[in-house]
């Protein structure tokens, strides 16, 4: 059978090849002995005639238009229109990665406050994959719910606890992976609805603290702001900061779900003066944070190391981590076990994170996906006897009550999320994060591109999108016949044989 | 990126191609008996002189527009093309025919000029990665 297609591009490549120059010379004459604006056409034709030439002859780079002239480019032209015209026209409102269509409507029906009631049925694949939440027969009513409250630092019974009333947390994401007004919008929008924003490993968070409302400060592998020339911890200045009213956290980041075991990275195009100097990078070059702490050597010195900025910061600490090898998480609480020593939260980070920028191989396939791993964080913890010791928050795609639901089943205490707040103030997964050159302004320091950014209704879809999330929580534990998240747990779940939970189902 | 110092050549040559090109236009959208004359010889009176004009005056402000520099150095050096095969085929060299020539010359090589500086910006080499690979060292450790 043959392979061919009906056209041969080859042969049409070199009849185009050859019709061009011709055709150049026909006009040519027809201007000079019939009329002059022959000549209209003689001259485009002159160019292509020379770009053809170019492209055949002189240019070394692309073998396809060496050899197809100016009808290999089509190819090129199709390619980068392709992108588009998937997202646009031809993906199913299922398909797309990392978030679908029907994923990001929702989240922006809620973030307009829009009912997010649909009609006919699911667009979900129902019998393979998909985690469902058991309700029960006997639903409760609202008035029986118990109000979300959280209370970070009480185990340790330190003076400065923190108390989170809104389950959601905004998810690290630095002045620099973010632009000034999309880090205001987030800051100004949670400051409205009481709820906790982490800073991300940004240095000094100039803006967060712009729009006075709560801040867990992240400090990252390369402690942006609160570092000494050699990379260590410097003392006082977190010390400083910690003293600040509005930071009401410390967040110590060993590894993030989108690229564990590599350090945090910003592209070199995203560097301006400002953030430079925040940072105290260079411009000009990417920045990439070292792969670890260098105080964080093994599981004493890294236990030892949260238990130092606990004692310098005088706040509740906590550490985040995307989980590679579950017996490691076990050996690691072992030693805090053994040291008496815990951090106030654990932030279980799933494989699936995003970011503004890391290597492909990283981004999809290094470290263990959310739900598993946070159900074995969950059961290491309780095991080893010491799950009240400390809070659990989970981060990793979690933009939906859905599947946040499935992390409160699975033992998260709140969640964190950071494209789903990116998403509730406009994003539309351009994927442009690392290049500075986002449509929608949120991940650019462009001033034309962030003009499209207006803080005060950006604020409010924050905030609506936090609201319609902590609505539709209350109505899921309602069904479920639960008074607050504490009381959701594996048994509530039913998971279908082909999920990466099902080996879970069995260990009891 | 276009280095900032071959963006202010790109400066330079984009004034004078539309500097040059737009001095023109008084004449023939003005019908100077030169100009008609020209344009009689071409068999484009008066319609093409009006179409010329128009075109060249729409490539002088495409030319200083920022985001448009491109288009107008192609549209510009288009119209030189057609002015040059004018001059070649009906016009001759003679006298101030020469000095116009001379000038149509300039405008075309000043907007090719433009075009090779910023060809990153024309739209349908974008798609393809005109830069060469660079070369990746080794490791180092």
């Amino acid at each position: 059978m043959s392979t061919k297609l009906a056209i041969n591009l080859h042969k049409l490549a070199r009849f185009t090849n050859t019709a061009i120059p011709i055709f150049t010379l026909l006009f040519f004459i027809a201007g000079w002995q019939i009329s002059f604006y022959f000549h209209f056409i003689t001259v485009p034709m002159l160019g292509l005639t020379l770009v053809n030439c170019y492209y055949l002859f002189a240019q070394r780079n692309h073998s396809l238009l060496r050899n197809f002239g100016i009808l290999g480019q089509g190819r090129y032209i199709l390619e980068s229109l392709g992108p588009e015209l998937r997202q646009y026209l031809y993906s199913g409102d299922t398909e797309e990665r990392p978030f679908n269509r029907t994923e990001r409507a929702e989240v922006y029906r809620k973030a307009n406050n829009i009912d997010s009631a649909s009609s006919f049925g699911s667009q979900n694949d129902f019998d393979a994959t998909e985690i469902k939440l058991r309700h029960s027969l006997f639903p409760i009513s609202k008035e029986r719910l118990l109000p979300y409250q959280l209370t970070f630092g009480e185990e340790r019974g330190i003076q400065n606890t923190y108390t989170l009333t809104v389950p959601f947390i905004i998810s690290g994401m630095s002045y620099g992976a973010l632009g000034k007004q999309a880090v205001r919008s987030l800051a100004r929008g949670i400051a409205q609805t009481g709820g906790l924003m982490n800073t991300g490993e940004g240095g000094y968070p100039k803006y967060h603290l712009m729009e006075n409302c709560d801040l867990a400060f992240q400090i990252g592998t390369a402690k942006f702001g609160v570092r000494h020339e050699d990379g260590t911890l410097d003392e006082q200045r977190l010390a400083a900061l910690a003293a600040k009213e509005q930071i009401k956290l410390i967040e110590l980041k060993l590894s993030q779900g989108a690229k564990p075991g590599k350090g945090g990275m910003l592209p070199k195009e995203k560097i301006t003066a400002e953030i430079s100097e925040l940072r105290g990078v260079p411009m000009g070059r990417d920045v990439v944070s070292p792969t670890h702490h260098p105080e964080c050597e093994d599981y004493p010195s890294a236990v030892a190391f949260i238990r130092r900025i606990q004692e310098v910061s005088q706040i509740p600490v906590g550490i985040k981590l995307c989980v590679g090898d579950p017996r490691q998480f076990a050996e690691l609480i072992a030693e805090m076990k053994r040291q008496d020593s815990f951090p106030d939260w654990i932030t279980i980070d799933g494989a699936e994170g995003g970011t503004g920028a890391a290597p492909k191989a990283f981004i999809d396939r290094v470290g263990m996906p959310l739900f598993p791993a946070l159900k074995l964080a969950q059961d290491i913890l309780v095991s080893a006897g010491v799950r009240q010791r400390l809070k659990l928050v989970a981060s990793g795609k979690l933009i939906n009550p859905g599947s946040q639901i499935i992390a409160f089943c699975l033992g998260a205490d709140a969640i964190a999320t950071a494209r789903g707040f990116m998403l509730s103030i406009g994003c539309i997964q351009a994927m442009q994060c690392g290049s500075n050159t986002c449509p929608v302004g949120i991940t650019s320091h462009n001033p034309r591109l962030e003009r499209g950014i207006d803080i005060a209704d950006k604020a409010l879809r924050v905030a609506n999108y936090i609201h319609s999330l902590e609505h539709d929580l209350d109505e899921l534990l309602c069904a479920t016949g639960v008074r607050c998240v504490r009381e959701l747990s594996f048994e509530h779940l039913y998971v279908p044989l082909e999920s990466a939970l099902y080996p879970f189902t069995h260990r009891n | 990126m276009t280095s900032p110092k071959l963006k202010i050549v790109s400066w330079f040559t984009q004034i004078a191609a539309a500097a040059i090109m737009g001095q023109t236009l008084y004449f023939k959208f003005t019908a100077h008996p030169d100009s008609v004359q020209l344009f009689t010889e071409l068999g484009m009176e008066p319609h093409g002189r009006l179409i010329i004009a128009a075109l060249e005056l729409i490539a002088c402000i495409l030319l200083l527009i920022p985001s448009s520099i491109v288009y107008g150095a192609l549209l510009g050096s288009c119209l030189m093309a057609g002015a040059i095969i004018g001059h070649i085929t009906e016009l001759g060299w003679e006298g101030p025919r020469l000095e116009l020539g001379i000038l149509a010359i300039v405008v075309l090589s000043c907007c090719i000029t433009t075009l090779l500086v910023r060809h990153r910006e024309l739209p349908l080499l974008k798609a393809i990665q005109t830069d060469k690979p660079t070369q990746r060292g080794p490791r180092n450790h």
